[in-house]
């Protein structure tokens, strides 16, 4: 157990930082209703662009602001097969993942792996600042827990802020009726692109966190994050939903739901010592349960409410 | 102000189930027109309203407002002209949005969507007297999602997003037949007021011929892919529910009571 | 909410100082493999073998943790053995290396089963010592006794495909230095990569088709599919010379062979001598497998009509 308390800062930090994909996918598998499969490739584009823009010298800023374009890149190509070739959403985001693979190995130098040495260059964040911090060798602004927070909650702002504009609004609308927001004169293929286009963005900026935080990016490191984002949108959802109303609130679920994946999945390997083998299948189960149980509530309280409340429906 | 020209609309052309919708309709109308359709299923006074609309493109022909050709315009551009509210409540409203924000986005048809707020406090209060109108208590709802909103209301809230900015042309595509006859009535009540406060120029579907004959100051009857009554002025007004019939089964060439069935009286 | 936030900071802040409480005089090892294989199993055997008879069975207690071929796990994972303190990280495989060595700068850490340290640590100019708290064994069998292995059972072939996957850390590395000594011995070289095992038979049969001699890696991927290669390779012809035994027995006429289990116990002995503070891993340069013996596979050999030259062994299946 104390092992497991010692691990949770970790923990924590590598939620945090998946969360913020997660929120990227939350604004199109909530948000503009589509199934958003690039994900698993502009992880690792954003990952791997950051990698060489810093080994090229480029400072950790301007290294992540080119991951986050090249994520957007990925997700408006994915966004022209969708709205400009009709191809369904599903297969579009296939399409690109796929060609995505090579683009990413070409941008890692034909190598499937690059290192990021947390020595040579000065990261934002780090697996070993947890314990510098902590030590007190390193001051405490650097600790990765609060730097993910602080860098997620920018995120949840600046979508807040854009959601709400005449632009965002339109975004929403698109998703919540397409046919609705046609009549309202809202362009939906301009919506969906441009949902598609940030989505990505965010995703590649958790990729570059990712390899900052790890040390490497690899060219398999975005495999199965859409069951991650999925994972955590979910538990977000069962969780906080009936708190968290406000659309900030609903993203900040998401974040949270994605730090209590990563404490389950932390909490198989300390406490329940179980062979990391089953990680993935731990991994299908537990969503697999987050998924389960708003059914079941749904499936149960009608025969509850009843009793109760006379005119439970509406 | 609308002027449809010969347009033809055929579905799966070329295919076991090709089935011609519209067979040149022309239809002129001046501004400040009120005009009620009828028609039997499958007449294709949907399609008309669709093709106009936009959701769809005419294989032949051309639409014009006011002077202005839309024939190939997407519908998202032609929104700018045009109002619409649909038979299903569920499809003129998003129901996972607030009543202020669905207003807000009507607001904003026909024009760029910038990155200024969505919605800002004197719209808010705009909003408020807007929605007294309708006289259904929403004005005190301003931020209740709109999926908690029954048929009726969701309807009336359809019909004022429409007519939010004036539209040169509003289609109403039996925007009653969901309701139930108490809130039908009530909402062909504010739909009448609306568009003689506004002088809109109006085109209404209906199955319901009393409807069709008390509204408007012109009444159209569709069959086949084809407008088979036109009816103006005193004539129109003079008409009565079984004239209408007789008007049908000539044009139908049949006396058959199943077509009949499908207007209501 | 800010104070909510500081208060869940204060908290893990806190809860990450808390150090675990350890059985004195025990060393407790923690080992990150990257995933499941024969040759990672049999190096981290290898390695605990060689610890526990070097320790003694209850001076060493070992955390054995999988990542199951997943990367990012491998930071999971160092991250449990980091915050608990444990007294050597070893890291088996180039992902697990290099998740350990951004995790800490303190803890010794030793990989195993990494091919180049160089490429995998990205060390300009790498002379065999890593430095710092970082070191291991490397699996490269000589590259250049492999070339010359070419040389030695095709002296007539002309042109060498070199056959790998262009997702493994390792292979880019052994494929280009052998190429080139490969270029050096006269023979004209051609790369072929694969993505996935998805592409593998298509890119197989265009380097079958091309070349008059394949070359294979140290490669996972080539590993898991020689069944795949060894159907197109063998009725056209073309014989193949392997990075390692595994992938000779599967598809390969030969191979120079390297010892996972003897990697693994190199790596224990080294880590014997870090928890006992007879040497400083600092001062610690990569190691490389000891012993290679040239080996042979009989039935390929058979069905080419090849006869192997002096010095070979066959492979026992």
């Amino acid at each position: 157990m104390t092992s497991f308390v010692n691990a949770l800062p970790g923990a924590v930090t590598q939620g945090l930082i998946w969360g913020i994909m997660a929120i990227g996918l939350y604004l199109t598998y909530q948000v503009l209703e589509l199934s958003d499969l690039t994900v698993d490739g502009s992880f690792c584009t954003g990952g791997a662009v950051c990698v060489m823009v810093m080994l090229a010298g480029g400072n950790v800023w301007v290294a992540m602001a080119a991951a986050i374009l090249a994520g957007m890149l990925a997700g408006a190509v994915t966004g022209f097969f969708h709205t400009k070739c009709g191809i369904p959403a599903i297969l579009a985001g296939i399409l690109t993942q796929l060609g995505l693979w090579s683009v990413n190995l070409a941008i890692m130098d034909m190598s499937a792996t690059q290192r990021l040495d947390v020595n040579q260059h000065s990261l934002l964040v780090s697996l070993r600042f947890l314990k510098e911090v902590a030590k007190g060798e390193k001051p405490f602004y650097m600790y990765p827990v609060l730097v993910v927070c602080l860098v997620t909650a920018v995120v949840i702002g600046i979508l807040y802020w854009f959601f709400g504009t005449e632009k965002g609004s339109a975004i929403r609308a698109t998703g919540a009726n397409a046919n609705m927001a046609r009549a309202q004169g809202i362009n939906t293929n301009v919506s969906k692109l441009l949902g598609l286009v940030i989505s990505n963005g965010l995703v590649a900026l958790s990729g570059a966190l990712l390899c900052q935080y790890q040390g490497f990016a690899e060219i398999n490191m975005g495999r199965g994050a859409i069951v991650i984002g999925l994972a955590a949108i979910i538990i977000g959802e069962v969780l906080f939903g009936r708190l968290f109303r406000n659309f900030g609130l609903k993203l900040m679920a998401v974040s949270l739901g994605s730090i209590v994946y990563y404490l389950v999945v932390q909490f198989v390997i300390s406490v329940l010592n179980i062979n990391t083998n089953y990680l993935k299948l731990f991994s299908a189960l537990i969503v697999a349960v987050f998924l389960a149980v708003p059914h079941w509530r749904k499936n149960l309280r009608p025969r509850k409410a009843s009793k109760e409340v006379p005119h439970a429906g509406n | 102000m609308l002027e449809i020209n010969n347009i033809v609309k055929t579905f799966n052309a070329g295919t076991v189930n090709e089935k011609v919708a519209l067979r040149g309709v022309s239809l002129h109308l001046k501004p400040g027109d009120f005009v009620t359709v009828i028609g039997g299923n499958g007449a294709g006074k949907s399609t008309l309203m669709n093709t106009v609309a936009g959701v769809y493109p005419v294989d032949k022909g051309s639409i014009r407002i006011d002077g202005a050709d839309i024939t190939a315009l997407p519908e998202h551009k032609r929104a700018k002209f045009i109002g619409r509210v649909f038979q299903d409540p569920m499809m003129g409203t998003a129901a996972s949005m607030q009543i202020e924000e669905n207003l807000a986005l009507a607001a904003r048809r026909g024009k760029p969507r910038t990155l200024r707020p969505g919605i800002t406090r004197t719209e808010r209060e705009e909003y408020r007297q807007q929605l007294k109108i309708l006289g259904l208590g929403l004005e005190d709802r301003l931020t209740a999602k709109v999926g908690l909103l029954s048929g009726g209301q969701r309807q009336a809230l359809t019909l004022l997003m429409a007519t939010l900015r004036k539209p040169k042309l509003l289609l109403l595509d039996e925007h009653t037949a969901a309701l139930d006859p108490k809130t039908a009535a009530k909402v062909l009540e504010v739909t009448q007021r609306i568009v003689e406060r506004d002088h809109l120029t109006t085109l209404m579907i209906t199955h319901n011929m009393r409807d069709a004959i008390a509204y408007g100051n012109r009444l159209i009857m569709m069959y086949d892919g084809r407008i088979v009554v036109d009816a103006a002025g005193e004539e129109k007004k003079n008409l009565t529910v079984e004239q209408l019939l007789n008007l049908f089964n000539q044009a139908s060439g049949s006396d058959e009571a199943d077509d009949k069935l499908l207007l209501s009286k | 909410m800010r104070k909510w936030i500081a208060l869940t900071l204060a908290l893990l802040l806190g809860l990450s100082m808390t150090a675990c409480g350890k059985d004195e005089g025990k060393f407790v090892v923690g080992i990150c493999q990257q995933a499941v294989h024969p040759a990672l199993d049999a190096a981290t055997q290898g390695f605990q073998d060689a610890l526990t008879e070097a320790l003694g069975e209850d001076k060493v207690e070992f955390r054995l943790q999988n990542a199951a071929g997943d990367a990012n796990t491998c930071a999971t994972i160092v991250n449990t053995f980091v915050s608990d303190e444990v007294s050597l990280i070893m890291a088996n495989g180039s992902a697990a290396l290099q998740a350990a060595a951004t995790a800490t700068a303190d803890i010794p850490v030793l990989g195993t089963s990494v091919t180049e340290y160089g490429t995998a640590l990205k060390i300009e100019n790498f002379d065999g010592l890593v430095g710092g708290n970082v070191s291991g064994t490397s699996d490269l069998a000589p590259l250049d006794k492999q070339a010359a292995m070419v040389k030695e059972w095709f002296p007539e072939a002309k042109t060498v495909g070199l056959l790998y996957c262009s997702a493994e850390p390792n292979s880019q590395y052994q494929v280009e230095v052998v190429s080139q000594e490969l270029t050096a011995l006269g023979y004209t070289t051609a790369l072929y990569s694969f993505a996935d095992t998805n592409d593998l038979a298509a890119v197989t049969e265009k380097c079958a088709s091309e070349s008059d001699v394949i070359y294979v890696p140290t490669d996972n991927a080539v590993a898991n599919a020689t069944g795949v290669i060894d159907g197109i390779c063998r009725p056209a012809g073309v014989p193949i010379i392997a990075g390692e035994s595994g992938i000779c027995s599967g598809c390969g006429v030969a191979a120079l062979s390297i010892s996972y289990y003897d990697l693994g116990v190199a790596t224990g002995k080294m880590a014997a001598k870090i928890l006992t503070g007879e040497a400083d891993i600092s001062q610690m340069p990569i190691e490389y497998a000891a012993n290679t013996s040239y080996v042979y596979n009989k039935e390929i050999c058979d069905a080419l009509g090849l006869t192997p030259p002096e010095g070979y062994t066959p492979i026992e299946k």
